[in-house]
């Protein structure tokens, strides 16, 4: 059976969670709601967490990394290159200074932990993303989408859910 | 520069100045037995200004010109300092002091911690060095010296008029560079002079002896105002004067001012900031001190 | 007060308004980018004159080597911290009336930071070898002094630059969504796609997005004390009297989110007229960041008495010859000016009815930042005039016309940056906006709701 796109958009986030438990509730061929369906909206709600059931975060993952990584190689190649130059010594003041070494080592713990957040977020996020096969610019507007992958066969079913509740438009792909 | 040989020689090379132990690390050229150090008696000092000249004549310095000099620009190393006492006396100039002031070269540098790329440090010979090619010109060493004895060159005296009008170009030094712009200078002890002797000292096989290496400043004074030496070596004139003043190297408050009663005339200038300057000053004679 | 924002906005209506300040702008705006383009010329022509010459153009000498440069240089380090402080620390604290006004802020950040950027450069007596303060393994095994507070600066501006270009960046995406909808096609469509990232609002997108906002704004708050705290320390590091005192660090972060406010009230007008965003800029924001920039204007005042009163009942000689010196000495009038301007300006501010008076206060917010920009040169000159050395206290040193040329450039440049970002980038976030309107639309309905259930 093939799978096809389609795309129903809706006026708010109350219709949009309705028609979801429907989908979750109901029994369909050829589609879980868990993996099939995509809630795409203008604005971020977390409550959508709620109905569609939760999803794990691992951006933060990536935050502990970048961040011990950063302040643990900032610290070794400062302190390092201080240990290794002690030619150039300062009158004064130990080889190897803690009290500097450690300011750049919190500023290089920050940036560790900024860039590879951000880069965790890309990867986390799936972005730069190929464009869906169905998309509506009022999605960026105000308009809720629901975007679902499904067999050719249970695409009435799903359609007549969603005219049940007041879908404001139907996309669907062209069969293939 | 490896793990393994930083690891060997830790305990050498972990030291700081100023050192209370005499334990310096054993570097190949120049055995750290040398601590230059110098004794300016303010009393034979007559504000001659020949120590000045003579630093300007060895060490390549710029004549800036009246304009610049007006605006603050000289680049005087060793620069006189003219103070005036004006107590009402009968004869005022009488109430004039000379000061020779330049690089204190202190052990414990605030200019050299805050170099952004490390162009100042502290040589094994106990000099604070500059790097002119290292310098980027962000003047922060200045900005920290207490003494203001860092000089900028604000301008590109190579290619400036005047400066050196011919045929005084002939006169230059070729043991030491001519500085271009954006670079700061200061008094180095003359070290290209003391360089060449610790050379001569180890070709030879000998340690330095007093006298081997003179700076500029000192011999041209006229009075013998100035003694330079190796602080470490207890029979040259510069140590011998710093303990009969009993001023100490790595103390930041000498006893002898503690204690009531000082006749002792050497000092060190702005000590209780903790530099440990270099320099040693004999202040003068007064009438009303005799 | 006013509702921060109505309920009843339209989010349709929220992408038209904000859209529109993105279309072809008028002939107002290319004479402004001239005359910025002009201001940057005067300050390119002095930067070129100056490092032809030498640094003795700029009037600099023995002991006073550090000049506006360095004055200047603080005051833009210290106006980007508050585009930090609202988008960083009042997200964390849920105030949503940041939600209009902070992109443009996060947006003088970056380019506060960019012209601070250009002050170390010119500075510097051999600038084309600015490369040796960073750490780059070469032949010769140099590496740059680690102890130096100025090195820590170009560490930290580093950080907190490329820091807050992404947080920029991040936060715009789902905006640049919404351009890329809604723009006709041509260079500026290709240009939104590349940067929205193919960014459609999916739940997964939307899910992460939310906690890397997050993480990062946590990042970005010590981050912002920090960076202006290493700035503070290159004077408080040092052991020359008036600048080695303890309270720099937090004085100078004060001082930075209270130039940092001013320069918000300057651009939260400007661009309310210029683009009439009127519904979203509202007065009551306005008056909130102006009750803001008055708490923060005490902060920095008491600390500012603080540093006086230390020195006044120390046994310091010098450091109170300095304090005198700047009272009574020859940077009297601008000391005075910088604490009149600091302290006693931001009052006007107290009054109700100066709060939403918008002549009013845009003067008194150029007046704050003029007041601010002195306290930077009060801080760096006076205590080279007036050091521990007697024999340099007579070397009379005044900013020379490349000096002032160079100041006069970098507002040029600051706005060169800031109009072409108004014009790319959009100024107001508006799926934030969305989310405002949308929650208070909530918060109305339980409002009503609770009435009713009550009857």
């Amino acid at each position: 059976m093939s799978k096809r796109h389609m795309l129903a958009l809706y006026n708010n986030f109350d219709e949009a969670e309705a028609v979801v438990r429907e989908l979750r509730s109901t029994e369909i061929k050829g589609f879980k709601a868990a993996d099939d369906l995509i809630v795409k909206s203008p604005i971020e709600h977390p409550e959508v967490e709620k109905f569609l059931g939760h999803k794990p975060v691992n951006v933060q993952w990536f935050t502990l990394l970048g961040a011990t990584l950063g302040g643990l190689l900032a610290f070794t190649l400062i302190s390092g290159s201080q240990a290794n130059f002690y030619a150039q010594m300062k009158g004064g003041k130990p080889i190897v200074p803690i009290p500097p070494d450690l300011v750049l080592t919190y500023e290089m713990f920050i940036l560790g932990g900024v860039y590879i957040t951000v880069l965790g977020f890309l990867i986390c996020a799936g972005l730069p993303a190929k464009r869906s096969a169905l998309y509506s610019a009022k999605v960026s507007e105000d308009q809720i989408g629901l975007l679902v992958t499904v067999d050719d066969s249970s695409a009435a079913t799903l359609r007549n859910i969603f005219t049940k509740h007041q879908a404001l438009e139907i996309q669907e792909e062209a069969g293939k | 520069m490896s793990v393994s040989n930083l690891l060997e020689n830790w305990s050498k090379f972990r030291h700081n100045h100023p050192v209370e132990d005499k334990g310096h690390p054993d570097w190949q050229a120049y055995p750290s037995e040398i601590k230059w150090a110098m004794a300016i008696d303010l009393d034979a000092c007559t504000g001659c200004n020949a120590c000045s000249v003579a630093c300007y004549a060895e060490n390549n310095l710029p004549v800036v010109g009246k304009e610049k000099y007006s605006h603050g620009q000289a680049m005087h190393w060793m620069r006189i300092e003219r103070y005036w006492d004006e107590d009402n006396r009968e004869f005022p100039d009488q109430g004039a002091q000379f000061l020779p002031m330049l690089c204190q070269q202190c052990e414990a540098a605030p200019c050299e911690t805050v170099c952004p790329v490390g162009a100042t440090n502290h040589t094994e010979d106990g000099l604070n060095s500059q790097i002119y090619n290292r310098c980027i010109g962000s003047r922060y060493c200045s900005a920290n010296c207490p003494y203001k004895v860092r000089y900028f060159n604000w301008y590109d005296y190579p290619s400036t008029e005047n400066v050196w009008p011919a045929p005084m170009e002939q006169q230059l030094n070729p043991d030491l560079t001519v500085r271009g712009k954006g670079v700061m200078e200061k008094c180095t002890f003359c070290k290209q002079r003391t360089y060449t002797a610790r050379n001569n000292a180890k070709t030879e096989g000998r340690k330095i002896h007093d006298g081997d290496v003179q700076t500029a400043c000192q011999q041209a004074c006229p009075t013998n105002a100035i003694s330079f030496g190796n602080l470490f070596d207890p029979e040259s004139r510069v140590a011998k004067q710093w303990e009969q003043q009993q001023v100490e190297l790595i103390k930041a408050e000498q006893e002898k001012d503690v204690k009531p009663g000082n006749n002792l005339r050497g000092y060190r200038i702005f000590e209780e900031l903790r530099p440990y300057p270099s320099v040693m000053y004999l202040e003068r004679v007064r009438e009303n001190g005799v | 007060m006013g509702k921060d924002i109505r309920e009843d906005i339209a989010w349709a209506q929220i992408n038209t308004d904000v859209l529109k300040s993105l279309e072809n702008p008028r002939k107002l705006f290319w004479v402004i980018i001239f005359v910025a383009l002009m201001m940057f010329g005067v300050g390119v022509g002095c930067e070129v004159y100056q490092y032809q010459t030498g640094m003795g153009v700029a009037g600099l000498n023995n002991p006073n080597v550090w000049g506006l440069y360095i004055a200047t240089f603080i005051f833009w380090i210290g106006m980007s911290h508050s585009g930090t402080l609202l988008s960083a620390i009042l997200h964390l604290m849920h105030a949503d009336w940041r939600k209009p006004i902070y992109r443009f802020a996060e947006a003088m950040t970056t380019f506060s930071l960019m012209t601070a950027g250009l002050f170390v450069m010119v500075h510097l007596g051999r600038l084309w070898q600015f490369y040796y303060a960073v750490p780059y393994p070469n032949e010769r095994w140099t590496w740059p002094n680690f102890q130096s507070p100025l090195l820590w600066d170009a560490m930290a501006i580093f950080t907190y630059l490329s820091s807050s270009v992404i947080f920029l960046y991040v936060g715009s995406i789902p905006d640049f969504a919404i351009c890329r909808d809604n723009v006709h096609p041509g260079w500026r469509k290709k240009l939104y796609t590349l940067l929205a990232l193919g960014w459609e609002g999916t739940d997964r997108q939307w899910r992460n997005f939310r906690v890397t906002y997050l993480t990062v704004a946590c990042f970005l708050i010590p981050l912002a004390v920090s960076v202006h705290s290493i700035v503070a320390s290159d004077f408080a590091m040092s052991q020359q009297p008036g600048w080695h005192v303890t309270s720099f660090p937090p004085y100078f972060v004060a001082g930075a989110l209270y130039s940092g406010c001013a320069a918000i009230i300057t651009l939260f007008i400007i661009l309310r007229y210029v683009f009439k965003f009127e519904e979203y800029m509202t007065m009551p924001i306005l008056k909130k960041t102006v009750r803001l920039t008055f708490a923060i204007a005490m902060v920095w005042t008491y600390l500012n008495w603080v540093e006086f009163a230390t020195v006044w009942y120390s046994h310091d000689e010098v450091a109170k010859g300095v304090l005198i010196d700047k009272a009574t000495g020859r940077f009297a009038p601008f000391w005075w000016a910088m604490n009149f301007c600091g302290s006693v300006v931001p009052f006007t501010m107290m009054i109700k009815r100066l709060q939403t008076n918008i002549p009013v206060m845009f003067a008194v917010s150029l007046l704050l930042n003029l007041g601010m920009w002195l306290e930077r040169f009060m801080i760096v000159s006076p205590t080279f005039s007036h050091g521990y050395y007697p024999w340099t206290m007579d070397a009379n040193y005044w900013p020379s016309m490349v000096q002032w040329g160079i100041v006069f450039g970098s507002f040029g440049w600051f706005t060169l940056l800031f109009m072409t970002f108004c014009k790319i980038v959009p100024s107001v976030s508006m799926y934030e906006v969305k989310e405002m309107v949308y929650h208070r639309s909530l918060a109305t309905k339980k409002a009503e709701l609770g009435l009713e259930g009550g009857h």
